[in-house]
């Protein structure tokens, strides 16, 4: 078993290398019971978490009646991509699919920038009004996003961007989740760091752009995934101010296959199988850098 | 990348040295604060809030202070409303479905928090150095967070079914009669907060993950010299540091739990007999609001539900300082 | 307007371009052609729509019909939001839970004018569907296809238990007694879906046993007559003849008749092209009228086209409404096969479209339909329904009292509308 096989190790960031939280020491390396062990329950949750998702793609190459038929049959009679062809002819899929990418790097910067400004604020810098503003912020967190439909629609209507791909991400570039997210991460780094390039003369920004943004790396790539995550899968507000297919996300244009009756359950699922896709590559594409972590460790100097 | 990495490696190893690395932190949450920083730093701390906090206004603090104002009329559907004090606030209080989905909405909190110890231990599993295929692993125990929540739904749903459901299949070879999960007021509530723990597993992971990631190495390295082993280590390096993180996945997992809405809604069809006890606050707000059009009373009930999470969110943060450490 | 370019300037440069693009595209008028929305939910319909659209551009090349599907789900709430905003798509789907709140709210375009103007003859389309959208004596909507309760039955079951299929001669007993027999523990048949849906079941049979769901904005849950319409299903899941609520909460009484699984199912006319779908019921499946209980009666339900109050654009919007329920508009629908077509003499082609199921059958119990309930606030009405009613269709306390209940806690429902 050479460590260069694992994934991990394949990674650049010699950092991973150190040994933390496992019991797999270099030495025991062979007879590790414990790898195996952690390796059967992993499999287990893996099994039960990707379910479903199997489940979802099997019924996408069902046919309708045999996609309700009871008692349920596990695998397709036969693997015809028809649900797939015609998920792409019932809607205009591709640009929808833009429309989602839009979105969700709108939203995604968006919070990147003003979250990590905002957050590095509250919990770095001392200031007049900082733990009021922080409870209003944090209010904010706790409002049920049903609540404000109404008055938002509206506040977009008066901006004239109703059925526009900015009226997706307007509201969701503005997030206290994002900004309590950071501010943890913030708080959490040694207060040294500040205080020596400082002493170095160097102003708040600076600071906060080449010291402390780079430490919190992992933050900003899990901030990302779920965000992103969180506005590809919105629909409420997608269906509420962009009701023209052309402008409608993928989200909320699948929900247009559902039916009041019956649904095509086929070509439901084979559409959010093949949308979910771009945040499969995506989040595979940013785990890369939880897993670098922070070269907080000498190594790297 | 970092600028000064080995000072603060220095300073961590020391701190490791000192005992078990976490000191108070010089803020924790919305405790008063006494000593302002230099009018420089206020201003641009200012400067730092300032685009977010617009935004803020204009699309959250401005909308909620209109909803406040509709909680005290009756909401005309079409526009029109007339003031009606605190009739609607009235009626929320009155009404007995609204405890009902309160106790579902507990009952949801409670198995929510579930999720966390279970993402813990799972995002320490997957750091476990040398582990073949973690980063397929997680790419795995993602999954149910990017699918659609009408497809995790419908397929529990068929998991859950209680005459060809998977579960009451596997119930069956151990010799355990099944039930109908999903329609039985006894079972609905829980079998639905397992699929909530299900499908928000992911979503912590991410957060956790980071917040191990976020460990300095050194941290572990000289616990490793002192000849701690992996449950020493996991309980006075990786939990203690990792308390940021964990205080705030538990204020943001009370949150959405209080706020279940998607799943519930999915996963009870209109005609289940066990709606009553399924239905969360959040889906009697909808209920009210949206299918019945009593948006007034809707609101009303929503800002009470927020008084409740902002209750919660409070007594958290009060009682993080007994066991959250900030660096 | 400066607010709005100099956020979008601000903040969104990138895709500024891709919105604005959408704004010109969505304009007025583009090329002098008069542009009109037309909001539906049915992604079934879809097909036939814009085969319809297509038709009606070609007849008035003048204008032109953008098409929006909003999932029913989300569809009312949306529309409700769009009409606070004044931004409601000018023609829209209508149904007859929704038809009073939005007429009494004034925010529907009243037809009677044009009707009148264009002599539109709405005695061609059925009464029960006409009076579904006339609120005070005021025309909101031109009904456009409509759907009837029948009993689809399943003859392969039929032949293995040797019960006769049903037919008009068919009352409850022999509906009763048919399902007693068709009843098969040992294959997992059950002889009928006694399923607590309110417009497939039991609102056919309070009519049937001459009783009511709501008259005059009360209540009629607490009619004898009623209970006795309830009665009839939660007595078939006592006796173990249907499965009971719960197991049809897992799979729908629909899916259990797809998969062979229950002999009879009361289901919709509109239902049919689905079930033709399906190789099993093609073979196996037809459709009978429903049974008669004191009396014969099915519910009907149509989807109307209405014109938003606040259309800047009700001249061409009429002209649309008006093709729709025109004859080639109805002929289009009427083939497509998924609804039946309301004018009078269109419906040939939607019963001839599925040869093996005797869809005529739906066509001859126009004569006895009964509208679907409805008030200004149904929703909340029906949302008590499952609620109360759910115990005694799961085996669960008696059916009266629960009935009774309801009625009492609709009555306030109805009190709160006026």
């Amino acid at each position: 078993m050479p460590e260069s096989a694992t994934p991990e190790s394949a990674m650049p960031a010699p950092a991973t290398a150190g040994a933390y939280g496992g019991t797999a020491g270099p030495r025991r390396r062979r007879f590790d019971k414990g790898s195996v062990a952690t390796h059967a329950v992993l499999c287990l949750g893996a099994v039960i978490m990707v379910f479903p998702f199997v489940w979802q793609v099997l019924t996408a190459y069902k046919t309708m009646p045999e996609s309700v038929q009871v008692p349920p049959s596990f695998l397709p009679e036969s693997w015809r991509g028809d649900a797939f062809r015609e998920v792409f002819s019932a809607l205009p899929f591709l640009e929808m699919l833009g429309n989602s990418l839009l979105n969700t790097l709108g939203r995604t910067l968006g919070q990147l920038v003003f979250c990590s400004l905002a957050a590095y604020a509250f919990a770095r810098m001392q200031f007049r009004g900082k733990n009021v503003l922080f409870a209003i912020f944090l209010s904010v967190l706790m409002v049920p996003a049903q609540l404000l439909i109404l008055p938002q629609h509206q506040i977009i209507q008066e901006m004239g961007l109703l059925n526009s791909v900015p009226a997706l991400f307007l509201p969701g570039m503005f997030s206290a989740f994002g900004v309590f997210l950071l501010r943890q991460f913030f708080m959490s780094l040694p207060k040294e760091l500040e205080e020596a390039a400082r002493i170095d003369g160097a102003g708040s920004l600076r600071i906060f752009w080449s010291v402390m943004l780079p430490l919190v790396r992992p933050a900003l790539a899990a901030l990302a995934v779920i965000t992103s995550m969180w506005s590809w899968n919105d629909l409420l507000w997608p269906l509420v101010v962009n009701t023209d297919p052309e402008a409608m996300p993928i989200s909320a244009g699948l929900t247009s296959l559902e039916g009041q009756f019956l649904t095509n359950y086929p070509v439901l699922m084979a559409g959010s199988a093949v949308a979910s896709l771009p945040m499969l590559i995506l989040y595979l594409l940013l785990q890369r850098h939880f897993v670098q972590g922070i070269a907080l460790s000498g190594s790297k100097a | 990348m970092a600028v000064f990495p080995s000072t603060a490696a220095a300073q961590a190893r020391g701190k490791y040295r000192r005992g078990q690395g976490a000191r108070q932190a010089p803020d924790s949450g919305p405790a008063p604060t006494r000593n302002r920083g230099p009018r420089r730093t206020q201003r641009s701390a200012y400067l730092f809030l300032t685009p977010i906090a617009i935004g803020f206004l204009v699309f959250y603090v401005w909308p909620l202070l209109q909803t406040l104002g509709f909680s005290f009329t009756s909401f005309g559907v079409f526009g029109g409303n007339t003031w009606v004090g605190g009739e609607n606030y009235e009626r929320v209080v009155q009404d007995v479905t609204v405890g009902r989905a309160l106790r579902n909405t507990l009952i949801y909190t409670a198995l929510g928090l579930c999720t966390l110890p279970v993402a813990i231990v799972i995002a320490n599993l997957l750091n476990r150095r040398g582990l073949r295929g973690v980063a397929i692993y997680r790419a795995l125990y993602f999954i149910p967070f990017i699918t659609l929540p009408s497809a995790v739904g419908l397929v529990w749903n068929w998991l859950y079914n209680g005459d060809f459901g998977m579960v009451n299949q596997a119930l069956s070879v151990i010799g355990v009669d099944g039930r109908y999960w999903v329609s039985d007021p006894t079972t609905a509530v829980y079998a639905i907060g397992l699929v909530m723990i299900w499908s928000q597993i992911g979503y912590y992971l991410i957060i956790f993950i980071a917040g191990i990631k976020a460990i300095p190495q050194d941290y572990y390295e000289a616990a490793e010299l002192d000849g701690a082993g992996p449950l020493r280590r996991f309980f006075s390096i990786t939990l203690p540091l990792l308390s940021p993180s964990i205080f705030f996945a538990s204020v943001i997992c009370v949150i959405n739990s209080l706020q279940q809405f998607d799943l519930i809604y999915v996963m009870t069809s209109a005609n289940n007999p066990a709606l009553g006890s399924t239905e969360s606050v959040l889906t009697l707000f909808y209920q009210w609001a949206f299918e019945e059009n009593s948006q007034g009373a809707a609101a009303a009930l929503a800002f009470l539900l927020m008084l409740l999470i902002a209750l919660l969110t409070y007594v958290q943060f009060r009682l993080q300082k007994r066991w959250v450490h900030y660096a | 307007m400066r607010r709005r370019s100099l956020l979008t300037g601000a903040l969104a440069a990138p895709v500024l371009a891709a919105g604005c693009a959408r704004d010109g595209s969505s304009a007025d008028s583009a090329g002098g052609r008069t542009r009109i929305t037309y909001a539906i939910w049915d992604p079934l319909q879809v097909d036939g729509m814009r085969k319809i659209i297509r038709a009606f551009e070609a007849e008035h090349p003048d204008i032109s019909v953008k098409l929006q599907v909003t999932p029913f789900e989300s569809y009312w709430t949306t529309m409700k939001t769009a009409m606070r905003g004044g931004t409601a798509p000018d023609v829209f789907w209508m149904n007859a839970v929704n038809s009073q709140l939005y007429a009494s709210n004034g925010v529907l375009e009243p037809l009677d004018p044009f009707i009148e103007r264009d002599g539109v003859d709405m005695s061609e389309h059925p009464p029960e569907l006409v009076r579904m959208y006339t609120y005070d004596r005021t025309h909101y909507a031109m009904p456009k296809d409509f759907d009837l309760i029948g009993l689809w039955y399943n003859k392969k079951l039929f032949d293995r238990a040797r019960v006769p299929y049903p037919d008009d001669t068919w009352t409850w007993d022999t509906f009763r007694d048919a399902a007693a027999e068709l009843t098969d523990p040992k294959r997992g048949v059950h002889g009928v879906a006694a399923e607590m849906a309110k417009q497939y079941t039991y609102y056919n049979t309070i009519a049937q046993a001459g009783g009511y769901v709501i008259r005059d904005g009360e209540s009629g849950f607490d009619d004898p007559r009623s209970i006795e319409g309830l009665r009839l299903w939660t007595d078939l899941i006592d006796r173990g003849w249907s499965p009971s609520q719960s197991a049809m909460t897992d799979t729908i009484g629909r899916q259990l008749y797809l998969s062979e699984k229950v002999a009879m199912n009361w289901d919709l006319s509109a239902m049919a092209s689905q079930m033709y779908a399906s190789p099993a019921i093609k073979d196996h499946g037809d459709v009978a009228v429903l049974p008669k209980g004191r009396q014969r009666a099915t519910t009907i339900h149509g989807l109307a086209n209405v014109i938003s109050g606040k259309s800047e654009k009700t001249e061409a919007a009429w002209e649309f409404v008006k093709f729709v329920s025109s004859r080639p508009a109805a002929e289009i629908q009427s083939r497509e096969g998924v609804t039946i077509s309301s004018l009078a003499g269109t419906q040939r082609p939607w019963v001839e479209s599925m040869p093996e199921f005797q869809l005529q059958n739906f066509i001859d119990m126009l004569d006895y339909a009964v509208p679907y309930p409805s008030s200004k606030h149904t929703a909340v009405w029906e949302n008590l329904q499952p609620r109360l009613l759910g115990g005694p269709f799961t085996g669960r306390g008696d059916i009266a009292e629960a009935a009774r209940t309801l009625a009492r806690q609709m009555d306030l429902a109805l009190e709160q509308e006026k």
